[in-house]
């Protein structure tokens, strides 16, 4: 099971003192918050990708291979690479690059973005959101795997002998989740190529979610990837923790009622018994995590959203003390000691690249 | 024959509100014509005014609350609509329209649907036809030809002319439902395969 925190990267001002950090201050925090994940023994980083502010990331690779330079455990990842909206070729180049800066410590997850004004600039239209997403990772994943690519589709100019560089490394591709809160088809796309798939777990309720990630457990066998329960899931997570519980709500509240995309709606009580979001002590933050096996069955990876609504660096910060000294050691436990045998790990580059020398090794046969 | 179900959606603000009297009297019209015909029926009232912070919610978060999908999903499955809308500066309330708003745009899909509205003067009438009917065209339902308009000398001196617009609205519903609901497929239990998606 891996760990991790995924970040959106939004600049928004702290309701408590009415201070907003410069661009530059939360790009540096998000660098921060990575380096402080790998200190207190957590496996992943993931950046969102936006193209509006009030968001700083707009260049996920570019960060992610600072960070690699200064870690040396961490994955890192995105939440997620937006699969419509960027050409694919350039996709397979800057991870393959960061593939190889970071020793293959790199996955990606891809998402369609539901901003509707960013397709136009980059010459797209929502509309065309998951036709955009099936033609574009179909290119992507060919430019990794072939050397030499001939394609022509519906929405990018045709490639006649392409090859993208830096090949990957090792000549395997970084592992791909596919990130989607309702669209049946991407689950449908996961299963089919037997990727990983992702659910933000954060803004549904869990019946929503279990329908998603039903649907791709069940496909992913349909399509001969292994068992159901074999499928590589993902989920999200949002929680503020203090050693006691009303201490965390209280300090929270501001924070939520005023947060992009929620505030000045739901009750932080209504929201945190509608969905996964836990405001608590770390126990409760335990027995929450634990509860989405039992919903979604053994899974993979489980990242927390901590750095978001104009929470202060040194609040977030805390808050990876604890989930590196009180929860994750705890679920690392609990989890490993309920996952049946039969159930793999997430893919690694490690374990991509044994299982491609083993294919290898079966084809001379 | 099985039970016919008719949903009533109605967006008074008062209690009582003549927005639900309006409402009540079509569905007991409606239960009557059915009844007449020998065919059984349930009337599952929604007051949208109960899921007001329910449906800002729903708005800014995205989903519903357990609530207000309980209510979303009796009216996407009702064999037939009744919906009543107070007239607020010219058009249904801002409330009544929050309601279909995040109601799934195919729910409505062919179902039949009585149109019904109410004003302090008799003037607003034309809310039906110029709001309402507009409104249900474009979730592709099936408004019947009459709609029902209620002004407060409705209630009063003007009763006997309601009634009669009241039957007829309700006849021409009943007379709608000769077939069965169709059931929409589940996009989650058969998903479209990745062959289709890829060659489309």
């Amino acid at each position: 099971m891996q760990f991790g925190v995924f970040s959106v990267s939004d600049v928004t001002e702290d309701p408590t003192t009415g201070k907003t950090v410069s661009e530059a201050e939360r790009i540096k925090s998000m660098v921060a918050i990575a380096l402080k994940a790998e200190e207190v023994g957590l496996d992943v980083f993931a950046t969102g990708e936006h193209h509006n502010p009030p968001f700083v990331a707009s260049s996920p690779t570019t960060m992610l291979g600072f960070i690699a330079a200064q870690t040396s455990k961490l994955i890192l990842s995105t939440s997620t690479t937006l699969i419509t909206t960027n050409d694919p070729v350039k996709i397979a180049e800057d991870f393959a690059m960061l593939q190889h800066l970071a020793d293959g410590r790199v996955d990606l997850m891809m998402g369609r973005g539901n901003t509707g004004p960013v397709y136009p600039w980059f010459g797209q239209d929502i509309r065309n959101g998951i036709a955009l997403a099936v033609e574009n990772y179909a290119l992507l994943r060919r430019l990794w795997r072939e050397d030499v690519v001939d394609w022509e589709g519906k929405f990018r100019t045709p490639l006649q002998g392409f090859t993208a560089t830096p090949r990957p490394l090792d000549g395997v591709p970084p592992f791909v989740w596919h990130g989607s809160i309702r669209s049946p088809e991407i689950a449908e796309q996961a299963a089919y190529y037997g990727d990983g798939f992702f659910h933000n777990n954060i803004f549904w309720p869990v019946t929503h979610t279990k329908q998603m990630i039903d649907l791709y457990r069940r496909r992913f066998e349909h399509y001969g990837h292994g068992a159901a329960d074999q499928a590589i899931v993902g989920l999200g997570g949002q929680v503020f923790m203090r050693k006691n519980s009303q201490d965390a709500v209280r300090e929270f509240r501001p924070y939520f009622d005023n947060a992009p995309v929620y505030g000045h709606g739901p009750s932080l009580e209504d929201f945190t018994r509608e969905t996964p979001l836990t405001v608590g002590s770390p126990q409760e933050v335990i027995e929450r995590t634990l509860s989405f096996r039992e919903h979604f069955g053994d899974y993979q990876r489980q990242l927390f959203l901590i750095d978001h609504a104009g929470l202060p660096l040194k609040t977030v910060l805390e808050q990876l003390d604890i989930l590196g000294e009180e929860v994750i050691p705890v679920l690392r436990k609990e989890f490993a000691a309920l996952k049946p045998a039969h159930v793999p790990d997430a893919p690694t580059h490690e374990s991509l690249k044994t299982a491609a020398a083993r294919a290898r090794d079966l084809e001379t046969l | 024959m099985t039970e016919r179900v008719i949903a009533v959606v109605t967006a008074g603000l008062t209690t009582p509100s003549s927005s639900r009297l309006l409402a009540d009297q079509l569905a007991t019209a409606v239960h009557d014509e059915l009844a007449a015909r020998g065919q059984t029926s349930r009337t599952e009232v929604i007051e949208v005014r109960d899921y007001a912070h329910d449906l800002t919610n729903n708005l800014l978060t995205g989903f519903p609350s357990a609530a207000l999908e309980k209510a979303l999903t009796t009216v996407a499955n009702a064999d037939a609509l009744i919906v009543v809308s107070p007239t607020f500066s010219a058009s249904y309330s801002g409330l009544f329209k929050m309601f279909f708003d995040v109601l799934d745009d195919k729910a409505l899909a062919g179902k039949p649907v009585l149109l019904g509205a109410t004003g302090g003067t008799e003037r607003h009438s034309l809310v039906l036809d110029f709001a309402l009917r507009p409104l249900f065209a474009y979730l592709k339902a099936m408004p019947v030809p009459t709609g029902v308009y209620a002004a407060s000398t409705d209630w009063g001196p003007n009763a006997a002319t309601l009634r009669p617009r009241i039957t007829q609205a309700a006849t021409e519903l009943v007379a709608t439902l000769h077939h069965d609901t169709p059931v929409k497929p589940d996009p989650y239990a058969n998903p479209t395969p990745f062959e289709d998606l890829l060659n489309s």
